[in-house]
């Protein structure tokens, strides 16, 4: 998956126009960033990657390129 | 028109069989707000008591529940406080009086598993004492909620420290749990307003590895995975569904390469392929079977083919042919295109187009009907006939919560119907083809035999419906008990079979007023002055208890208007107090009153039940 259509996918999970995510921005400051669109991201990580993310793994995660970082290393090192 | 209608398929699509449970979780946000757009929503109140936590449940439930045209209000219990907050009675839940309560337990929810090497006896001891645990919390909710109740049983464990011993050994753990999930299923084979969610077909039908990961339950504590719990809310969904009457009543099927294969006006009778000689011919025979079962309980069958008639006919004489050409109620062979067919048979069965599934192999004419009839469900089933059974089962179509015998009897009705068709085209004066039919109909009080029946008929009757108003079962038992209602059933036989139970009436007194809150017939008596015997029936009643006004409501709906002169029809008189969307009618019951009544005898047995059952309802005191 590219960057992009990680951002893509990040946008239908937070209900936000398509193209709106850059990645840049702050998690805490997105509105339905919530414990249900984080269940969610996990379960597209798996879907997509191939991997297990856990919750305290996304907590160290402060913007949405943190979130690709994380299931992108976590793909290349299982 | 069905509520799906106005939505963009695109958007159903993604909840349709192939699930693509990722597409669901990336884009429910998405979808909720599509589906709230829709009209004519049913509300529905859910209580989700949890013993994992169900926050994905709800969210899940909700899409699907929409899907269906059902928009559903949510109390959720606290993680595992399913059986604290019936015990506690906890405010909030009793205040937020739901419709239905959906106890979401699984097998981390046992409270106690049998020790290695236990006695039997004590084995059977522990699921008394489990069972008692359940039995407790169900028949508080029934008392005090009134709520229908949906219930998991119970998935199975995930570890078997004892291998196979697990299922065979009393005390293992698989067969305490088989023999927990049979005690359940005899609590709702004996109870009413009891239904069960059954969570361990589920489980096999995902996999136990997919059905539960380590990782949601310790970090989560949910009990079932995101891609479980799609597929447990769109059962779960389906459940409702049927308790609201929304389930689908009508399969209509093309022939050539769906029902057999090979065409029947190029092949020839000999040349299809179908029978246990062929491994594509058996494929097709078990098709039929599935098709026939699906009769056998109810759900009406018709024909759609491009065919000349007679040949279209002859392929049920192929002596491997499960199905007959009589357990078809519409028969339409022709060339027209297949929307125009629909609309017919939707009239001649006199059902709603979103009553009617589609099945044909052929993609053009799914995609022809699906898109000129987008109330009709067109599955997608391929063009290999091995699989269109397990694509009706996704669906969850025909979904029941109870088969009742009317259901039984319904392609009886049908198949009558075509005689009394054949009766009346003999008649060039109705009256006299109404005299003919030597019509009797038993009008009475509620009995609790046929609630069931009673409560199926007020949750999908939608064109002879004067208030569209829905109640669940416990609502029509509570008030079948109360006597400030009046209530009529009313089953109308004639010399071809028996219709069945086919209208209902709920009137609320006050005083020496009546209100009508509710007044429906089955569509399949129309024009057979039924409506007339249960107002006789109902003007008896009031005679009898001093009732002086009755008051007709009536509550317009985009399927209703046949019965926008129904009041007028009888002699009411518009009166004050409507408002918008609801018509206020008066009917003064006189002294005297000479029955409507032409065509239809009231049975004796009838007369004597309902007097016997109006005594019994009403205080002594009246």
């Amino acid at each position: 998956m590219t960057h992009d259509e990680f951002l893509l996918q990040m946008d239908e999970i937070l209900d936000l126009p398509a193209g709106t995510l850059r990645g840049h921005e702050r998690l805490e400051e997105l509105p339905n960033w919530d414990s249900t669109s984080l269940i969610t991201f996990i379960a597209l990580a798996e879907t997509n990657y191939d991997v297990y993310v856990s919750p305290g793994q996304i907590v160290t995660c402060s913007t949405v390129a943190d979130l690709l970082r994380l299931a992108q290393s976590e793909s290349s090192s299982s | 028109m069905a509520p799906e209608a106005t939505l963009q398929s695109e958007v159903l699509k993604a909840l349709r069989f192939p699930i693509a449970v990722g597409d669901i979780l990336r884009k429910r946000l998405v979808l909720k707000k599509e589906l709230l757009k829709q009209t004519n929503l049913v509300p529905t109140r859910i209580a989700i008591l949890g013993g994992s936590t169900t926050t994905e449940v709800k969210s899940m439930l909700e899409l699907f529940l929409l899907a269906q045209g059902i928009e559903p209000a949510f109390y959720e219990s606290g993680y595992n406080r399913y059986a604290e907050d019936v015990e506690f009675e906890n405010p909030d839940l009793w205040n937020f009086k739901p419709n239905i309560v959906f106890l979401h337990t699984t097998w981390h929810n046992i409270s106690e598993f049998p020790e290695l090497l236990e006695a039997e006896v004590e084995v059977e001891r522990r699921v008394r004492r489990e069972m008692a645990r359940f039995e407790s919390l169900w028949e508080k909710i029934h008392a005090e909620l009134g709520a229908l109740i949906i219930q998991n049983n119970f998935d199975l464990p995930r570890l078997r420290p004892l291998g196979n011993l697990e299922a065979s050994e009393s005390f293992g753990s698989v067969n305490f749990v088989l023999r927990l999930n049979a005690e359940f299923a005899g609590y709702a084979r004996s109870h009413s307003r009891f239904l069960i969610n059954d969570i361990l077909y589920l489980s096999v039908q995902v996999g136990q590895a997919a059905w539960f990961r380590n990782s949601y339950w310790y970090n989560f504590h949910m009990a079932l995975s995101p891609t479980a719990t799609v597929s447990l809310a769109h059962n779960l969904a389906a459940i409702v569904k049927s308790v609201y009457g929304k389930s689908k009543k009508c399969l209509v099927l093309d022939l050539d390469n769906t029902l057999w294969g090979g065409v029947i006006g190029d092949d020839g009778l000999h040349n299809l392929i179908l029978g246990k000689d062929h491994p594509v011919g058996e494929a097709f025979l078990d098709f039929q079977r599935y098709v026939k079962g699906l009769k056998r309980r109810g759900v009406i069958l018709a024909v759609c083919s491009k065919n000349d008639a007679e040949n279209a006919k002859e392929g049920f004489s192929h002596p491997d042919s499960v199905l007959k050409l009589e357990d078809f109620s519409a028969f339409k062979a022709n060339w027209n295109p297949k929307p125009e067919t629909i609309r017919e048979i939707a009239t001649e069965l006199n059902i709603g187009l979103d009553s009617i599934v589609f099945i044909d192999d052929n993609p053009a004419e799914r995609a022809l009907v699906a898109e000129q009839l987008p109330e009709v469900a067109v599955p997608n089933v391929g063009s290999d006939v091995s699989g269109f059974a397990e694509v009706l089962e996704h669906e969850r179509y025909f979904e029941v919560d109870k088969v009742v015998q009317d259901d039984l009897s319904r392609s009886t009705y049908y198949s009558s119907n075509a005689q009394r068709s054949t009766c009346q085209a003999r008649f060039s004066n109705y009256e006299e083809f109404l005299a003919s039919l030597e019509m009797t109909a038993e009008i009475g009080a509620f009995l609790p035999v046929y609630l069931e029946r009673i409560t199926q008929l007020i949750n999908k009757t939608n064109q002879f419906n004067l208030t569209t108003r829905r109640y669940t079962s416990g609502e029509v038992e509570a008030i079948a008990q109360d006597p400030a209602f009046i209530t009529l059933y009313g089953r109308l036989a004639d010399k071809f079979g028996d219709n069945g139970l086919v209208s209902v009436l709920i009137g609320q007194v006050s005083d020496e007023t009546i209100q009508l809150d509710l007044w429906l017939m089955s569509c399949r008596v129309l024009k057979r002055e039924m409506e007339f015997a249960m107002f006789d029936a109902l003007v008896e009643r009031c005679q009898a208890r001093g009732i002086s006004k009755i008051v007709g409501v009536y509550i317009p709906s985009k399927k209703n208007s046949m019965v926008a002169g129904h009041y007028a029809s009888l002699g009411f008189s518009p009166m004050g107090g409507a408002s918008e969307g609801r018509e206020l009618w008066c009917y003064h019951v006189p002294p005297t009153y000479s029955p409507r009544t032409r065509y239809i005898r009231r049975t004796a047995e009838a007369l004597l039940a309902a007097a016997s059952a109006e005594s019994a309802s009403v205080p002594s005191e009246v």
